[in-house]
């Protein structure tokens, strides 16, 4: 039982990761970003690529997720501006669409760049003894990783003023702008800070599996779900979906199997968005 | 116009190759009808149109191999199952007030659910390989010329059910609640039902075409209905010809039918362009080829006032 917990755990932890980004841009910039798992894929690839290019490993892992990072920015000036214009459903729905439009760009070059690839990141991972379990030291890696990146992303939000000023910008955008605050550049920042979240979630999931360029639809999906399923605009939500649908999704496959437990996984988070919508449509209604 | 299309395989001149295309024209045309009637009109983002027109087709094709029935008497099944999930989900979300976002998702997660039930009923499916629906025993789907008009006969029905609809209460409820949900809702019109029928009605449509391009095609697997090949392609096409109109998903489909031609040729890269596509068609070509006419009109008319 307690092997296939941890498992569920790092599992969780690292849907987490991956689902943090969205809930950022979702409840800031009003934005469901559909190309979260691309970006995530591009930072995995580029340091994998670098990797292979003879960088050390370390500052390949960095140079991925800033250059997500650097995607994100292009993105926010560029793609997402017509959205930003717009209010309401009509920026939910330009922002889907336009998001969607952006994962087929990113899944089309990288398809054709690099067909039928799967990167690794061939970093030495053995194995370590743990209380009396084997566990995999990416494992420990990745979930300390994930870790950390909350416990960053939380102090930043509670404690320095731009965080204040991002959390006031969710409760009350115009209120926010009334007080002062630029509502612009602090959503540039968080679009930014959510495509290194993603780069990371990537180089993190290359440690211990390899990636494929088609995985980045799953990762959009999964990542969606857990943040829809975690309230969408609220971190500490995502953190715990995360780790329950990992466990859920630990426990299932151990018992049923990977494709029925991944059925279950997504009933369960249709049934949650079905049964408790509510961080979402209070915000929005 | 149907004349046009009748006529349109004489054209030709007796090209197997030129005739499998414009069938596959006539396929997303039904498929941009169908969604025309979920998202152009009650803004129901359903992205799971490849999931339906699937499951529509898998129940028709295993019960048809696994019984030994006609394909015939197997595809109401199919499109029953397809417009009851439909119903169902447009049931759902209406019933918990769910917004534009939470159908995307949901319907995104039934895609994700369809495609691994699929791979995961490997006795009854075959998994990735797929099944062969060649000798199921509906060959007029599969010979040149009758497949083409039986793919028409299911556009014109649509087209024909389509104004049906239009024309009768539940068309007047549409555009009243295309223009404002709640005022639609305070004006005595049941917004819930009107979204349940059109989201059945489309679904059920999205179905019967699946159903029909299974035998078809000759082979389905999972791929032939991911979200790729169904839903991107007739959000282009719906995109393309003009949302909420009847000419637009025609219009649309021979627009898609030709860009589908002209991308081949970059293999993987076509994913890149149509993703391109959706975002200048959505952010400066919301009205679609529809609208050309009149704006070219308007544009002429403003020329000539200001020559004269």
């Amino acid at each position: 039982m307690l092997p296939i917990l941890i498992d569920g755990v790092v599992q969780g932890l690292q849907l987490s990761l991956l689902a943090v980004g969205i809930t950022l841009i979702y409840g800031l910039g009003g934005v469901l970003n559909l190309a979260h798992g691309q970006l995530a894929i591009v930072g995995g690839v580029a340091a994998a690529l670098l990797i292979g290019g003879g960088v050390n490993a370390v500052a390949a892992c960095v140079l991925g997720v800033l250059g997500a990072g650097l995607l994100a920015l292009v993105v926010d000036r560029s793609l997402l501006v017509p959205a930003y214009r717009a209010h309401g459903e009509e920026r939910l729905l330009l922002g889907l669409v336009l998001t969607l439009g952006l994962s087929l760009l990113i899944d089309g070059y990288l398809n054709y760049q690099f067909p039928n690839t799967a990167l690794t990141l061939r970093l030495p991972v053995p194995s370590v003894n743990l209380g009396g379990f084997r566990v995999r030291s990416a494992s420990i890696g990745t979930s300390l990783i994930a870790i950390l990146a909350f416990l960053v992303l939380l102090g930043f939000l509670r404690r320095t003023l731009v965080g204040k000023a991002v959390r006031s910008i969710i409760q009350n955008e115009v209120g926010a702008e009334l007080c002062g605050i630029d509502a612009t550049r602090t959503r540039t920042l968080i679009v930014v800070l959510s495509g290194m979240l993603a780069g990371l979630a990537g180089v993190a999931q290359g440690l211990f599996s390899s990636l494929g360029t088609e995985m980045g639809v799953e990762f959009t999906i999964l990542g969606l779900i857990v943040a829809v399923v975690g309230g969408v605009r609220s971190i500490n939500g995502t953190l715990v979906a995360g780790v329950l649908l990992g466990i859920v999704n630990a426990f299932a496959s151990y018992y049923v199997g990977t494709y029925l437990a991944f059925i279950i996984l997504l009933l369960a988070a249709m049934i949650t968005i079905l049964v408790r919508p509510s961080g979402l449509l209070a915000y929005w209604t | 116009m149907a004349l046009v299309l009748a006529l349109l395989p004489l054209a030709t001149g007796g090209s197997a190759h030129y005739l499998r295309l414009l069938t596959l024209m006539l396929v997303h045309m039904a498929y941009a009808v169908a969604f025309n009637l979920i998202f152009g009109h009650t803004k129901q983002l359903f992205l799971c149109l490849g999931a339906l027109a699937g499951a529509s087709a898998y129940v028709s094709v295993v019960l048809a191999r696994e019984l030994h029935l006609s394909p015939w008497l197997t595809m109401p099944a199919g499109i029953l199952v397809a417009g009851a999930l439909g119903a169902l989900f447009s049931y759902v979300s209406v019933r918990r007030g769910l917004g534009t976002i939470f159908v995307g998702i949901v319907t995104l997660a039934f895609s994700l659910i369809f495609q691994n039930v699929i791979l995961g009923l490997r006795d009854l499916t075959n998994g990735e390989t797929g099944i062969v629906t060649r000798d199921l025993g509906a060959s007029v789907l599969q010979r040149a010329p009758s497949s083409y008009y039986a793919f028409l006969l299911l556009l014109v029905a649509s087209l024909v059910l389509y104004d049906a609809l239009m024309r009768s209460r539940l068309g007047v409820a549409f555009r009243a609640l295309s223009d404002d949900e709640l005022t639609a809702e305070l004006a005595g019109i049941d917004v819930a039902r009107c979204k349940v029928a059109a989201a059945g009605v489309g679904s059920a449509l999205v179905g019967a075409v699946g159903a029909l391009y299974a035998y078809f095609s000759g082979l389905i697997n999972p791929s032939v209905y991911s979200l790729v090949a169904v839903d991107i392609a007739v959000l282009i096409t719906l995109l393309l010809g003009g949302l909420g109109t009847r000419l637009g998903p025609v219009l649309g489909g021979a627009a898609f039918a030709i860009i589908e031609e002209l991308v081949r040729p970059f293999g993987q890269l076509n994913v890149l362009v149509y993703g391109a596509l959706l975002i200048v068609l959505f952010v400066a070509f919301r009205d679609g080829l529809v609208a050309v006419p009149g704006r070219a009109a308007a544009a002429l008319l403003a020329l000539r006032r200001a020559g004269g």
